[in-house]
């Protein structure tokens, strides 16, 4: 694991709003999670970055108290979760990666009814309800039966009805896949104005763009383990000052992906597709003419993109794959 | 915690009303079934077969001519086998190991003294494991009073008259108070009818509680597909609220269900089940059996079609083999025992046991005890099956 100094790490004295440590789960052969630690301020924004089964959703399930952990600990507010599940479980917010409702009850009623769980009074569970479908745009659709909304829609309720009981941490599992931008743009925007309001968050994705964009500081996870963690600047920084070089290659790919390799300054490299290449390079936008001259004879560029480092670009630098396949 | 659970009841409760298969299933279905068994078997005293044990210790005419009368009566061929016992104890001991299902004990020095006018006493011997069999000895015996009581009258007005003690039998037997007349033709089983609609009734009930109760398991098995299940447990709840909660709305619909079958069958056949205290504690524990009895086989399978395909099984063999569908008196001998391996067979066997006779909720302790146990014994099984799946 890549650790670094941090000068933006959490103030120490307050109570961190959600801290595991030493978190381990197998299952049979497969060890799902190992050794995952960290911890998010009040307010503080935090991405869990990884690909398809690095073990986001499984952590997850145990910050929230669904799966039991081999090993290791979770603090919510400073409450041990296995020692009284039921105050610890009260401070979180949970989304599920998966639309987790009730088709043949409305958006209210759903809302309505995990509310409840939390143990809100009624007066003031109804007025938080409308609170909520206020901040989720979707007043004027609460009392239509969840199953005839919209993808996008679902998402934006599956989220509400975390949000009830204003919990002090939220938990978004992926919560824009599947998604139109519109409802993309609405979840985010409210994600960012609650962060803005003090509460503290979790958010898992293998989108690079909305955990930049959101999180001030994230992990990334690849088999279980975290690989890296910090500020997006330091994450990005483990790159170096090297860029991202994507080509669409016309001809030998092959033979022009290996030759493309070998160039110097070339630092990483990877096929992202039948006939494209990614490439992490340094000072890559200088060294596109020497890129274009060493496929020839094998292929043609047909085009290109340089890109600045970004998380994407430091997952690939870390783990020699790219987030999504 | 109680808000909780019953914020989950509620939305159980909501969706099964919602869903009108609740109530088809819970009583259309069962009572149209019964209705259709009892109509097509004819509403008549269900095929008996009772074998009787006949102690004969006085060894004179009168014993004699009962046991005489009773295989003569036509009524009862086929159906009532008197076997002879030595003694009281034998009986005890046969009537103990199933052997017969009850027995008439005559008393040494009975026609004796019968014939002095002094009357004397025959014992019933009876076993609530053979309700059936209890009621036609009690009928026997019945008549053997009645003939007694006129015997001892004859006796006593023809001493009254000053006729010496010599000749008094014969005085009375030439009037008519002769051997026992016993009058078996009609109604042999008075006060002891069982018939078939509430047998019907009964198992259709028992039969389809299990589906009743299992629905609500099964949408335990829906709501993780959902993943509502996981947001409830993510929720500050104890780990037992989605499953009691559901639980509460299925037996509280499974026993509704199985009273207005009870209902049913009181109106349309005009059926006498019992005692009604007694036979709602029957129906209670036969609803939580069913209960835990799904609740273990949801909690062994992993989604909701399974649950529906294995619940299905499991409440017809229950249903099968504990005479719900086929009267457990038709069966062979050793099926009969199978039938007590299962809580329909209990409940079948205490519902007999009420609407044959005036019994009350002591005559049904056991079967009531049995049915709470093998509830216990399930829901036990499978909390710990539920620990490792739907719970922690
Ligand atoms: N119930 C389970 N039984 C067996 N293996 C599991 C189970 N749940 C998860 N796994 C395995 O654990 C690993 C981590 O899975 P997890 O769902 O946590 O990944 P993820 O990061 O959430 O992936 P995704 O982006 O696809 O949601 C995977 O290899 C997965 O196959
Ligand atoms: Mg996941």
């Amino acid at each position: 694991m890549t650790t670094l100094e941090t000068a933006s790490a959490p103030a120490t004295t307050t109570t961190p709003a959600l801290a595991c440590r030493g978190l381990r789960k197998r299952y049979g052969d497969v060890v799902a999670v190992q050794d995952v630690g960290f911890a998010i301020a009040p307010g503080q924004a935090y991405g869990l970055l990884g690909p398809n089964g690095a073990g986001k959703t499984t952590t997850i399930s145990m910050l929230v108290g669904l799966l039991r952990p081999d090993s290791g600990t979770v603090l919510v507010g400073g409450t041990d979760l296995a020692a009284d599940p039921t105050r610890a479980k009260a401070k979180i917010g949970y989304v599920p990666q998966e639309i987790a409702l009730y088709p043949e009850l409305t958006g209210r009623e759903n809302l309505r009814f995990f509310g409840r769980l939390f143990g809100l009074p009624r007066r003031r569970l109804a007025a938080r309800i409308d609170e909520v479908l206020d901040l989720i745009g979707l007043t004027d659709r609460a009392d239509t039966k969840l199953g005839t909304y919209s993808g996008g829609m679902k998402r934006r309720i599956n989220i509400g009805a975390a949000l009830l009981h204003r919990p002090e941490v939220l938990i978004l599992d992926e919560p824009t896949v599947g998604v139109d931008p519109q409802s993309r743009k609405a979840i985010l925007d409210g994600v960012e104005r609650l962060v803005g309001e003090g509460m503290a968050l979790l958010y898992t994705s293998h989108y690079m763009e909305e955990i930049e964009r959101v999180c001030e500081r994230a992990a990334i996870i690849d088999h279980g383990r975290i690989i890296a963690d910090g500020t997006r600047r330091e994450l990005v920084s483990l790159v170096g000052t090297a860029d991202k070089v994507e080509l669409v290659l016309d001809g030998d790919v092959e033979t022009a992906f290996a030759k493309l390799r070998a160039v110097e300054g070339v630092v990483e490299a990877a096929r992202t597709g039948a006939s494209s290449v990614r490439l992490i390079a340094e000072g890559g936008r200088y060294l596109l003419p020497a890129l274009i001259t060493a496929v020839e004879g094998s292929a043609t560029v047909t085009a290109t993109q340089v890109i600045e480092p970004d998380l994407e670009a430091t997952f690939l630098h870390l783990t020699g794959s790219t987030l999504r396949d | 915690m109680l808000r909780a659970l019953w914020t989950v009841s509620a939305l159980e409760l909501r969706t099964r009303l919602r869903d009108g298969t609740a109530i088809v299933i819970a009583v259309i279905v069962p009572v149209t079934l019964a209705t259709l068994f009892g109509l097509a078997l004819g509403g008549d005293d269900p095929p008996l077969k009772a074998t009787v044990g006949f102690v004969d210790l006085d060894g004179g005419e009168f014993p004699a001519s009962v046991r005489r009368e009773v295989m003569a009566a036509k009524e009862l061929k086929g159906s009532v086998t008197l076997r002879d016992l030595p003694s009281r104890e034998q009986a005890g001991r046969e009537l103990e190991s199933g052997a017969i299902g009850s027995a008439i004990v005559f008393p040494a020095g009975f026609s004796e003294s019968v014939g002095a006018g002094k009357g004397g006493d025959v014992a019933v011997l009876k076993t609530p494991e053979s309700p059936l069999a209890g009621v036609v000895a009690s009928a026997i015996v019945d008549r053997i009073s009645a003939v007694v009581d006129a015997r001892t009258l004859a006796v006593r007005a023809v001493l009254r008259a000053g006729v010496p003690g010599d000749q008094v039998k014969e005085l009375v037997e030439r009037n008519g108070a002769a051997g026992p007349a016993i009058g078996l033709a009609d109604d042999p089983l008075a006060g002891g009818k069982i018939d078939l609609s509430v047998y019907y009734g009964s198992g259709m009930a028992a039969l389809f509680a299990f589906f009743v109760v299992g629905a609500s398991f099964r949408g335990l098995l829906t709501e993780r597909k959902l993943g509502t299940l996981d947001r409830i447990r993510a929720a500050p709840v104890a780990a037992w609220v989605p499953v009691a909660g559901k639980a509460a709305v299925g037996f509280a619909l499974a026993v509704a269900g199985a009273l207005l079958n009870w209902g049913a069958s009181v109106l349309i056949f005009g059926s006498t089940w019992g005692d009604p205290a007694a036979v709602t504690v029957v129906l209670v524990a036969h609803v939580l059996a069913a209960a835990a009895i799904t609740m273990l086989v949801t909690s062994r399978v992993r989604t909701d079609a399974q649950a529906d395909g294995a619940i299905m099984i499991v409440s017809f063999v229950a249903a099968f083999f504990g005479g719900s569908l086929v009267p457990v008196y038709n069966l062979p001998g050793p099926l009969q025992a199978v039938a007590l391996l299962t809580p329909n067979g209990w409940t079948s066997k205490a519902l007999t046991e009420l609407a044959g006779s005036g019994a009350g909720l002591a005559a049904v302790a056991l079967p009531v005890g049995v049915l709470c146990a093998i509830a216990l014994t399930a829901g036990g099984l499978a909390v710990l099956g539920f620990r490792k799946g739907l719970l922690l």
